[in-house]
């Protein structure tokens, strides 16, 4: 089993996950998001919101 | 002592009904926990909103709670209520499976920091209730998405009660418990109780600790009170409300309830948009939408239109819990875990999420403290916010809950759901009728910390209605 292992060729090439309608639908739609956010004008100081004020 | 007869009467009491006749002595504490535990057994399973029943150490409690009653030792107003938790709560020494098979095994040695608050008070946990598995958090398609099943809602058990919080919204609404403890991270509080008619209250972000509860999204994620009026939200939320170190979002404020210090109707300014009452909702819930406005409208407040300030405010709420929950599950993810959840749709969201750009959350966050900002202003102008808590009825249950929606012909206060948490503000969501048999509610947004004003109002819109005492036709 070890030796067949080995002889196997270091330059096979990986093997492609099968598409998934799911997963493809998931990253579009979070394209869609970043898409919509990158439309706001947005001043270079605007800091990220990690703090809330009362 | 005559064995007492429970009836709906009982199972549909207020916290200070109940609390009344505990003290009172007209049945005990035990007796009152075996015929809750009875009930949610029985129901809770059939309208899968049970995860957990609690009956063997909800009646130790039970046997404690009587005995301080007997000793005249008062330790709140929740002293002997049963109450459920939204099985992302974990309670020491019992599984805490957070809605997915994939944690069936989990046990905690410790209780979530609410759950020891309510214990402290006297309050007996019945049962941990149902949810979509871990929240939501990859997206989930259909109702189906929770290890126990859709959720039915009690008004037509053709019809979800909304999620994540769905076996609170409906085990309180069907009065299985008196209360029960949910999560909101965009909507999880407000739309399940919308949905099933009751009362719920998504506290200002960092009010109530969240330690011991799964983290989906750390600068979202709040918990809170789901009742069957605003005054037991009250009583809840100054039980659990509080300053907690080892939950760093915790805000450092606790919560008195003060009714006598509430502000006159002709102090308040209420901001809303006639368009949310009207064209921006389901035709058949708009008559019962006009008619809660205008009973708000004649309980004396100032009224003045304003709409929402404009921003993508789902596309940055999606984002946001999107990199955050993949963040906080990342092991969970890359172990092939997910693969166990019931929803496929849920897992490949899960590894999408894996995938969003640093940037992409940064900006989102940026953003955030725009809308942070533009409330701030909106604020100066008016006190509170009202709109539909959702233009809505319940889902059906074979409903899929990623159609895309038809965006609003005009902007109104739309989005004030994910705008409201992105902003961390507090809301109280309140039955206001019925559309094709299924409850309506509207909602009050307030400035940070202001919960005991929106208390105040929606105590007085429920002085007018009876909304929030309809039951549904349980049946056994």
């Amino acid at each position: 089993m070890l030796a067949a292992a080995a002889a196997v060729p270091q330059t096979a090439t990986p093997q492609t996950p099968p598409a998934d309608a799911d997963l493809d639908s998931a990253r579009a739609q979070m394209k869609t998001s970043a898409q919509q956010i990158a439309k706001v004008k947005l001043p270079t100081a605007t800091e990220p919101a990690f703090h809330f004020k009362a | 002592m005559a064995k007492f007869n429970f009836t709906d009467d009982i199972f549909f009491s207020s916290i200070s009904e109940l609390s009344a006749s505990l003290r009172k002595k007209e049945f005990s504490t035990v007796e009152l926990t075996h015929a809750f535990c009875d009930r949610l057994e029985k129901l809770g399973a059939r309208y899968h909103a049970l995860a957990l029943s609690l009956r063997d150490t909800a009646l130790r409690k039970a046997k404690e709670v009587d005995r301080d009653f007997k000793l005249d030792r008062v330790r709140s107003p929740l002293q002997g209520i049963p109450y459920g938790a939204k099985d992302l709560l974990a309670v020491n020494g019992k599984p805490t499976t957070w809605g997915t098979k994939a944690f069936a095994g989990q046990v905690f040695k410790e209780d979530a920091q609410v759950i020891d608050l309510l214990d402290k008070a006297g309050a007996i946990l019945i049962g941990k209730l149902s949810m979509v598995e871990l929240a939501g958090g990859g997206g989930n398609r259909y109702p189906s998405a929770s290890a126990t099943g859709a959720c039915l809602n009690p008004w037509d058990r053709t019809y979800w009660s909304g999620g994540s919080s769905s076996g609170p919204g409906t085990a309180t609404a069907a009065g299985l418990v008196t209360f029960s403890i949910g999560s909101e991270t965009s909507g999880s509080i407000l739309g399940p109780s919308a949905y099933c008619g009751i009362t719920g209250l998504r506290p200002t972000y960092g009010l109530v600790s969240r330690r011991g509860a799964m983290a989906l999204a750390w600068t979202l994620d709040k918990i809170g009170p789901m009742c069957r009026s605003a005054e037991d939200c009250a009583l809840v939320l100054s039980v659990i409300a509080g300053n907690d170190y080892e939950d760093p979002g915790s805000a450092g404020k606790s919560f008195h309830y003060a009714p006598q210090f509430a502000r006159k109707p002709d102090e308040i300014t209420i901001g809303y948009a006639p368009v949310d009452f009207d064209e921006s909702t389901a035709p058949e819930t708009r008559a019962g939408f006009q008619e809660a406005l205008k009973m708000v409208k004649s309980l004396g407040m100032r009224m003045k239109e304003v709409e929402i300030p404009d921003f993508p405010y789902t596309a940055l709420v999606t984002t946001i819990i999107a990199a955050e929950g993949a963040s906080s599950f990342e092991d969970f993810i890359r172990s092939g875990k997910a693969d166990e959840l019931i929803e496929h749709r849920q897992a490949q969201g899960l590894k999408a999420n894996l995938e969003i750009p640093a940037v992409d959350y940064l900006r989102a966050m940026r953003v955030r403290a725009l809308v942070q900002q533009a409330f701030r202003d909106l604020f100066l102008d008016v006190d509170f916010l009202l709109a539909p808590t959702k233009p809505n009825i319940a889902w059906k249950l074979t409903d899929r809950l990623d159609a895309p929606a038809t965006p609003p012909k005009s902007r109104g206060l739309s989005g004030l759901i994910p705008a409201g948490n992105l902003a961390g503000l507090p809301a109280l969501s309140l039955p206001c009728g019925f559309a094709s048999g299924l409850p309506i509610a509207i909602s009050f947004v307030g400035r940070p910390f202001y919960e005991n004003q929106l208390i105040a109002i929606g105590k007085a819109f429920q002085s007018h209605t009876d909304w929030h005492r309809k039951r549904p036709p349980v049946t056994e």
